[in-house]
């Protein structure tokens, strides 16, 4: 028992096969709420993120200045282990038998090729919670085909939406899935499954589609298909209840505002906001059906006068006078936004090869157990040794001879 | 009994909010959705069943609202107030999207429902969350994923962006709003003690921006999308719509190979092209020669092939190339078809069928359920408020007063 502010997870040990995105954004997690993370990584075979920009004042060099990388897998124990040596498995076995959640998302099968499946862990470990993300499911036709989060932007309906009609769709410009909609299935399965044990005491297996996940927060267009034979099309920034509602042009390089009115009284509001310009006053744009009607045209109007504003005090006149409201922030200004630094969403971490370098913690704030966002992410192979010697029960000399046969690096 | 066919839910969401309990409806937990004696603001929501307004026809409702039993009540109303406070005091979890400040105003803070229950976990989701200097602001899924440089990034250059479709900022903070819950619950099982859980989405969001925090902080370089650098997720027109294409990854030049030995393969015009190294080089395949040859040869050869048929054969290739799916290519997707991910329920109110997207995880000892439809305005205030122990006499005098609705 720890003194300070009991993490909810703390005790929860997770033996980490996972790499590249989705799979460390879940771990992170974890280790927020206090979870040990031990993150199985080689020199060669490394989590490729580990080269992918940005870098550290911009030098790629080595596999420790990724902030890609090193956002997603803060707070985690890095453990060189090469899987593909014989004697690597003991090692894994010997982790696997300490750890509460085992957690891959590698290609179907290649887990059981290291005999290291389901069928085996729950043989090592029966209180063991075994997690695979594959891509489309385990089974069927196409449970072997390839893809990113892009790829999965696309199979799974958001990009045809995510795009002005007329033109090529865009999607939302990163491997969208991958940040949330994979993480957080993955973690609540997880959580169900570890809420499940306190109960049975056995783990279990929690597989997720990456695909199936997916398709559940983006249901409107297959709804619309199967039950009206309707193609909903691209949404540009239409929506359903609102309007006006966009993204407009204000002063400077790439500004923007987006504005979203919903009722009657917030047209009101916008309208004095905007200083009751007499078009406002219209007919045509008098009720929501009419100024859907004359959308365009509306549209027009706003931007010709938001052009002329700066949108962070048109954003506060708007949202004071109860208008949705939100600037367009780019990265910086995200990072330096004054409400996420209030709530403590960025976190700043020393990191040994790139200093003080910029993290953020999950977004859920506990009232009891606030999350822990301590040490930056891992060197590679820099708690090998530790775990080995501590968690596993390593001699010095063992540790020395897998060393000398290269199953620690 | 597993632990979740005990869970006890109380649903007070509307537009946002409504997929944090639908994730524990599908592992079998007692989920009531309240809703306002106007019915749920999602209610509004097209589209529609057959493309008909009305409250029980919508179906983002009858999606996200499926496998909850439904409780309509007045909180403006002390008695709406009373059953409320009586469903809390019984329930595992309460998910709320309210206004901050909106239910202590009520009397229904979270220090008073857990008076009696202290185990209740609450968590709350909100366009800003309950502390900072936004907390107290209106906002929309559009304003936060402004805000939070989620959508900065859906365009290239100077381009203005484009939007998510189905509320993505929303669906964002419910998901995690599920896991949140799901932690608090594990804590609350161990101590006895739950605790009240603040969801933004506005920082749902900013776990979205892939690399771009990072850039600024250890670059000085702003990012946006990805989208036009050649075969690196460049999207292209095809014969019956688009497809994506990352036919290279981290530079690697087997991946790269596996591209140009497809487009050799099906003997594509000008192929040999792509039999260069220079392909390997991120600076050539974003310059805009590099995107507009790919584009050139690429898309001459693609629009003679349906997207099904490209993701076929490049697949086959091990070239991670996907359709950019409409909802009719998502129900006819053999994938999905042959996983069963489709649920194809009964509506016996509607009349007819609904086809609705099933499980979104697979545990090994709990079969995900679709559930119960969702409910209609009322439908089970009558039992539910039986089974709080009030006596048919109160039950019709809630109704008369108004306090509640009941169908």
């Amino acid at each position: 028992m720890q003194n300070s502010v009991m993490g909810m997870l703390d005790g929860i040990v997770v033996c980490d096969f996972s790499w590249a995105g989705a799979g460390p954004i879940a771990t992170a997690v974890l280790a927020q709420c206090g979870a040990e993370v031990i993150k199985i990584e080689s020199a060669s075979r490394p989590d490729p993120t580990r080269s992918s920009e940005p870098f550290k004042d911009g030098i790629r060099k080595g596999l420790n200045r990724s902030g890609y990388f090193a956002n997603r897998n803060a707070n985690k124990k890095s453990l060189a282990l090469n899987m593909t040596h014989p004697s690597a498995r003991d090692v894994a076995v010997r982790l696997i038998a300490k750890s509460d959640i085992v957690i891959n998302n590698f290609r179907v099968g290649q887990m059981e090729k290291w005999n290291l499946g389901w069928e085996r862990v729950k043989e090592i470990n029966p209180r063991a919670i075994f997690v695979t993300m594959s891509l489309q499911g385990t089974s069927g036709p196409h449970s072997r085909y390839m893809g990113y989060g892009v790829n999965l932007n696309a199979l799974c309906g958001l990009t045809e939406r995510a795009a002005f009609p007329g033109v090529r769709p865009f999607g939302t410009g990163t491997n969208y899935t991958d940040h949330v909609i994979v993480p957080a299935h993955t973690l609540f399965g997880i959580m169900a499954a570890l809420l499940e044990r306190e109960g049975t005491g056995r783990g279990q297996t929690v597989s997720i589609s990456q695909l199936e996940a997916a398709i559940s927060m983006v249901p409107t267009a297959p709804l619309a298909y199967s039950t009206n034979g309707e193609t909903v099309g691209p949404l540009g920034y239409g929506d359903p209840e609102a309007v006006p509602h966009g993204v407009y042009r204000t002063l400077g390089y790439c500004g923007w505002i987006a504005i979203a009115v919903f009722s009657d009284n917030e047209w009101t509001s916008l309208k004095k906001v905007m200083g009751n310009p007499i078009w406002a006053e219209e007919d045509r744009f008098s009720t929501s059906q009419a100024r859907r009607l004359h959308e365009d045209e509306l549209n027009g109007r706003i931007e010709q006068w938001t052009a002329t504003c700066y949108a962070d005090w048109l954003m506060d006149e708007l949202l004071r006078h109860g208008v949705k409201a939100g600037v367009v922030k780019d990265g910086r200004e995200a990072v330096e936004d004054e409400h996420l630094r209030r709530r403590e969403f960025w976190r700043y971490l020393e990191h040994p090869e790139m200093g003080t370098t910029l993290y953020n913690r999950a977004p859920i704030v506990f009232s009891d157990t606030p999350l822990s966002t301590k040490t930056a992410a891992p060197l590679i192979g820099q708690h090998t040794e530790e775990v080995l010697a501590g968690m596993l029960g390593y001699s010095a000399e063992e540790i020395e001879q897998l060393s000398r046969e290269k199953v620690l690096i | 009994m597993t632990f979740f066919s005990k869970l006890q839910v109380l649903d007070f969401t509307g537009e946002l909010g409504p997929y944090t309990g639908k994730m524990y409806a599908g592992l079998g937990a007692n989920v009531i959705l309240v809703e306002p004696i106007s019915g749920s603001p999602l209610r509004r929501i097209g589209p529609f069943y057959m493309k008909r307004p009305g409250t029980e026809t919508s179906l983002p409702h009858l999606y996200f609202n499926a496998g909850k039993r439904g409780l309509a009540l007045d909180l403006t109303h002390e008695q709406g107030r009373q059953v409320f406070r009586d469903l809390c005091a019984r329930a595992d979890l309460l998910i709320e999207s309210c206004a901050p400040g909106y239910l202590d105003g009520m009397g229904l803070s979270y220090e008073v429902l857990r008076r009696n229950n202290p185990k209740l976990v609450q968590t709350s989701i909100t366009p800003f969350g309950h502390s900072g200097p936004l907390s107290g602001a209106v906002g929309a899924d559009l304003t936060c994923a402004a805000l939070s440089g989620f959508l900065h990034l859906a365009g290239i250059d100077n381009e203005k962006p484009v939007r998510a479709p189905d509320n993505q900022s929303y669906r964002m903070a419910e998901a995690y709003a599920s896991v949140g819950s799901a932690i608090a619950l594990y804590g609350a099982q161990r101590t006895g003690q739950g605790q009240f859980v603040d969801v933004a989405c506005v920082e749902a969001c900013a776990m979205a921006l892939e690399s771009s925090p990072q850039h600024w902080n250890l670059e000085g370089r702003i990012r946006r999308g990805r989208g036009r650098e050649a075969a690196s997720g460049s999207i292209h027109p095809c014969a019956d719509g688009y497809v994506v294409l990352v036919a290279i990854v981290t530079n690697s030049k087997a991946s790269w190979d596996a591209f140009a030995n497809w487009m050799r393969d099906e003997d594509v015009e000008d192929w040999s092209t792509f039999a260069n190294d220079k392909w390997l080089d991120s600076r050539y395949r974003k310059s805009q020669e590099g995107y507009e040859t790919l584009c050139r040869i690429f898309e001459k050869y693609a629009a003679t092939r349906t997207k099904f048929q490209l993701y076929e054969t490049g697949q086959k290739h091990n070239v991670a190339v996907s359709p950019v799916s409409n909802g009719r290519d998502l129900l006819e997707n053999p994938q999905l078809t042959h996983r069963g991910f489709w649920q194809r329920v009964r509506n016996e109110a509607l009349g007819g069928d609904v086809v609705y997207p099933g499980a979104p995880y697979e545990l090994g000892e709990i079969q995900w359920r679709f559930g119960c439809n969702a409910p209609r305005l009322g439908e089970h205030t009558s039992v539910i408020l039986r089974e709080l122990g009030f006596p048919p006499s109160d039950v019709g005098e809630f109704k008369k007063s108004g306090a509640v609705y009941a169908e």
